[in-house]
């Protein structure tokens, strides 16, 4: 943790001695810019003591010259022109620290994606382009400071989230590495979605069966803390080293319980059980399913005639030997110290009672997935004969439909459920076992068996005489007499309309996020996807990964997944978790703010805007303090500070503002002055290098981390020196890299925006762009758009803007 | 668990609760009350007659609701309510 730290004086106290290099990149780079002259242009500039132009700079040749360069020439900063700094940053900067450099003191000019390759017919335009990004490098590498990076330990305990089977698992791989690990489950018992399942497909496994023996390891695994019927309320701290409260909620059962359910005889109260969807009673007292664990029973307070401490009914007391019924337990807090956390918290089935047209609710004979597993299981109420509600007889006639809430954004949510095309598949197989003279319809929009053995199985079905039509029906009708059902629809395939006559129909439903994921979004300071499902770092190479360090997905919470996909995942989380865990530090980038105490009149806006709670504010001392680990880089809080009182290390103001001053310094009023977030603006602008999409040459791009460092000054100084026009690109809203930190620049540029305004100025100079790093033709029709504007801005108006905001000429 | 409820439990018919004898004892009764304040289910109210002490008595509204716990014999102070409960023989004569 550091705490106000000041500026540490410059590297070498003395003569900035900056190396630039110009990579040819064979002819990626040398085919459209002079790569020759912009090394002559290079050795020009101020502080430049040699500056050279090679073929491959990254080759091993080109290492070592740098790194002789650095001794040889005493160079204390290196600026290489090559590529993306996202492609070979990380290379250059381990060049820097073999040659004993400090990797902070390394900057690249990215000539390739952001020049050569999207002006490859244009030489002139491109190298003068190319010249000016060499020279904002070297600006920025003038004021380059270097940093050491901070290390935190990781306490070796993980938390996970949701005991289904994925948070099974993952508590399992982890208690067996030898971590300890406490898992936290809302209902009263583990097992989730996976418990109630009858089979698993595709290989037709008994559910509980094979989850059982995992459940009862659980419970006795001595690594593992089981906290059920307990929710997390608060999570404090970062990476390595959270805090977390968990309200366990009392059972009014103590562990003497032998599960022997002499209370459960006895109590006089009876509720439909959730665990059977309603199709099975239960007590007040009571234990979801035979196989739940721990086994101990539970009393629902909802429903116990006992409420505030008066026992009017003790049956269940009188009833239980060991006398473990306890109504005076109170609900308790524990605070827990953990260093991972792993988000196994599922999903909720769609409500199929707002599709009005399929009439369940309304239709006894209209019934779910969920509730067709619980009656086909020999566990469930109707002891594993499928039968009718209204008559308890069994169906002759069975239809599946399917897509029911999933593939529509009109009936339900647009995306695929994943598992309920394999579900039915699965269900109709089992009918057929049981009554194979059933005849059985699926009614499809399209089947998709993707998996290993998914296919056999869908195949075994048509053979078993399982009747699938394309075309979900539009309409259930009831026959009010027999209490069977008129599907009403048209089969796509055959262009034809059909009518058809059903005793039982069953509604094949998705999945969907469950409503209680706000909460756990906000507890752990997560993003969610459009869907509403918890967003992973990187959707192809950090799928388990929370944005926010330490933190782990797995299981549905993520995406509807099957449980072969829920487990993997797990096993994936439990060793990414592991991974930091046997490491036991993770060392912090170094980009986190810097405070200046002295400036600082403790307004706590920083605090606010911050997403990751890194910042706090003493109001007694009137200072703030950093949580490094905590951090995560954005530089939001930078951007938000009104007095200047903090900045970000390696893109501070000074060096931004250096970036601003370099592009405006000549024809400023034909450039275009881009500040592009590093993961997704930047990333679009790399993709549109890659793709050879041709825009305008007029436009140098900034890169800060995060759109949300953009300070209202940055923006302003480069009007003040007479950019012709200035864009301001990041993520679109809800997928920002930092949580929520680019709608504080969405507000940064309203502002702006109405402060040109109600000045007069065109207020189309000022863009605000979302782009995705697979957006690459929409940042390129952008700057396509902007050419536009740029060649309409007059005289005038640059002069005018350049009044405007003249204030910002002045220091930092 | 969140998911909503639409269809009856199928083994509703087979839970048979025990079934009460509510025995009132109407002229001990003073008319405090107690027993209808208390009863979890609301199975008694006050009546309109008179009793012996000149108090209106509680009387019974739905015997069938009643599940035998009890309280009301616990916080009668005049012993005039008692449960029993009917033996499920008698029942099938």
């Amino acid at each position: 943790m550091a705490e106000n730290k000041t500026q540490t004086p410059k590297e070498s106290d003395g003569e900035v001695r900056i190396g630039v290099y110009v990579c040819h990149c064979g002819l990626n780079i040398a085919g459209s810019v002079d790569c020759e002259e912009v090394a002559k242009f290079a050795a020009t500039l101020p502080h430049v003591v040699l500056a050279k132009d090679n073929r491959y700079t990254c080759s091993d040749q080109g290492q070592e010259q740098i790194k002789n360069d650095i001794k040889e020439h005493k160079l204390n900063r290196v600026v290489v022109a090559s590529c993306s700094p996202r492609l070979h940053e990380p290379t250059f900067r381990k060049t820097c620290e073999e040659a004993g450099l400090n990797k902070y003191l390394f900057e690249m000019a990215n000539i390739r994606e952001h020049c050569s390759w999207v002006h490859l017919h244009d030489r002139k335009a491109a190298t003068e382009k190319a010249k000016d990004l060499v020279k904002m490098a070297v600006a920025k590498a003038a004021l380059l400071q270097p940093a050491e990076e901070i290390e935190v330990p990781i306490i070796r305990k993980a938390l996970v989230i949701g005991g289904g089977v994925a948070g099974i698992q993952a508590s399992l791989d982890l208690a067996d590495t030898g971590y300890q690990v406490y898992l936290v489950e809302k209902e009263p018992s583990i097992g989730g979605m996976m418990a109630r399942i009858d089979k698993t497909f595709p290989t037709m496994d008994c559910s509980i069966c094979i989850l059982a023996p995992k459940m009862s390891d659980v419970g006795h695994h001595p690594n593992i803390e089981l906290l059920t019927n307990s929710e997390v309320t608060e999570v404090k701290g970062y990476i390595g080293n959270f805090r977390v409260k968990v309200l366990k909620k009392p059972r009014y059962v103590t562990k003497d319980c032998s599960a022997c359910g002499e209370c459960a005889k006895v109590c006089p109260i009876v509720a439909p059980n959730e665990f059977d969807v309603g199709l099975a009673i239960r007590h007040a007292i009571y234990t979801p399913f035979a196989q739940a664990v721990p086994s101990t029973y539970v009393i629902d307070m909802n429903l116990c005639l006992n409420k505030d401490g008066v026992i009017v009914c003790d049956k269940c007391m009188k009833a239980c030997e060991r006398q473990a019924i306890k109504f005076e337990m109170k609900p308790e807090t524990v605070e827990l110290e953990v260093g991972t956390i792993i988000v196994a918290t599922g999903a909720d089935v769609f409500d199929p009672s707002t599709l009005p047209h399929y009439g369940y609710g309304r239709y006894p004979n209209v019934i779910t997935s969920l509730e067709f597993e619980r009656l086909i299981n020999a566990g469930g109420p109707s002891h594993g004969h499928l039968i009718r509600p209204s008559d308890m007889q069994i169906p002759k006639r069975v239809a599946f439909i399917q897509c029911v809430g999933s593939r529509s954004d009109r009936n339900g949510r647009l995306y695929c459920s994943n598992v309920c095309c394999m579900n039915t598949i699965k269900d109709s197989l089992l009918i057929k076992e049981h009554w194979p003279e059933t005849e059985i319809y699926v009614f499809y929009v399209d089947i998709r068996a993707y998996g290993k053995g998914f296919e056999d199985l869908y195949k075994r079905a048509r053979r078993e005489d399982v009747k699938f039509i394309r075309g979900i029906p539009s309409e259930i009708i009831e026959d009010k007499r027999t209490r069977n059902l008129w599907l009403v629809g048209e089969n796509t395939l055959q262009k034809e309309l059909y009518k058809m006559n059903f005793d039982m129909v069953i509604l094949s439903i998705g999945l969907e996020p469950r409503k209680d994921s706000e909460m756990i979004q906000r507890l752990l300071m997560l993003s969610r996807t459009q869907d509403g499902f918890f967003m992973e770092a990187h959707p192809k190479l950090r799928p388990v990964d929370a944005a926010t360090g330490g933190i782990f997905f797995a299981g549905c919470a993520e995406a509807p997944k099957d449980i072969k996909d829920s487990v993997t995942q797990a096993s994936a989380a439990a060793a990414r978790a592991g991974i930091l865990m046997a490491k036991g530090k993770v060392t912090v980038e170094a980009i986190t703010p810097i405070s200046y105490a002295e400036k600082c009149k403790a307004c706590g806006l920083c605090t606010k805007v911050c997403p990751y709670n890194a910042i706090t504010l003493d109001k007694e001392l009137k200072r703030v303090s950093i949580i490094e680990a905590a951090c995560g880089g954005c530089g939001t809080c930078a951007a938000e500070c009104p007095f200047g009182a903090l900045t970000q290390n390696h893109f501070t103001d000074e060096q931004i503002l250096a970036q601003v001053d370099a592009v405006t310094e000549q024809e400023a009023e034909k450039k275009i002055v881009a500040f592009c977030c590093n993961w997704c603006a930047y990333a679009g602008a790399d993709f549109a290098g890659v793709s050879r999409m041709q825009y305008p040459p007029n436009v140098r791009i900034i890169r800060t981390m995060c759109s949300g460092r953009v300070a209202p000054k940055f923006v302003e100084r480069a009007f003040a020196r007479g950019a012709a026009a200035v864009l301001v690109a990041g993520c679109h809203p809800g997928d920002c890299h930092y949580i929520n930190a680019n709608y504080h620049t969405q507000k940064r540029v309203e502002k702006l925006l109405k402060k040109m305004e109600q000045s007069g100025l065109n207020k189309e100079r000022l863009q605000l762009l979302w782009a995705s790093a697979a957006e690459g033709e929409r940042f390129a029709s952008k700057i396509r758009e902007m050419q536009s504007i740029v060649e309409k801005v007059t005289r005038e108006e640059i002069e005018k803007a350049k009044k405007v905001f003249e204030k910002a000429l002045g220091g930092n | 668990m969140p998911e909503r409820i639409k269809h009856q439990p199928l083994d509703k018919g087979e839970v048979k609760p025990p079934q009460a004898e509510i025995h009132l004892i109407k002229d001990q009764c003073k008319g405090c009350g107690f027993c209808i304040q208390f009863c979890p289910k609301k199975v008694l109210e006050e009546s309109q007659e008179i009793n012996a002490r000149g108090v209106h008595p509680p009387k019974i509204v739905d015997e069938s609701k009643c599940i035998i716990c009890s309280f009301c014999t616990a916080v009668c102070p005049d012993f005039a309510i008692f449960v029993t409960e009917k033996s499920r023989e008698k029942d099938v004569k």
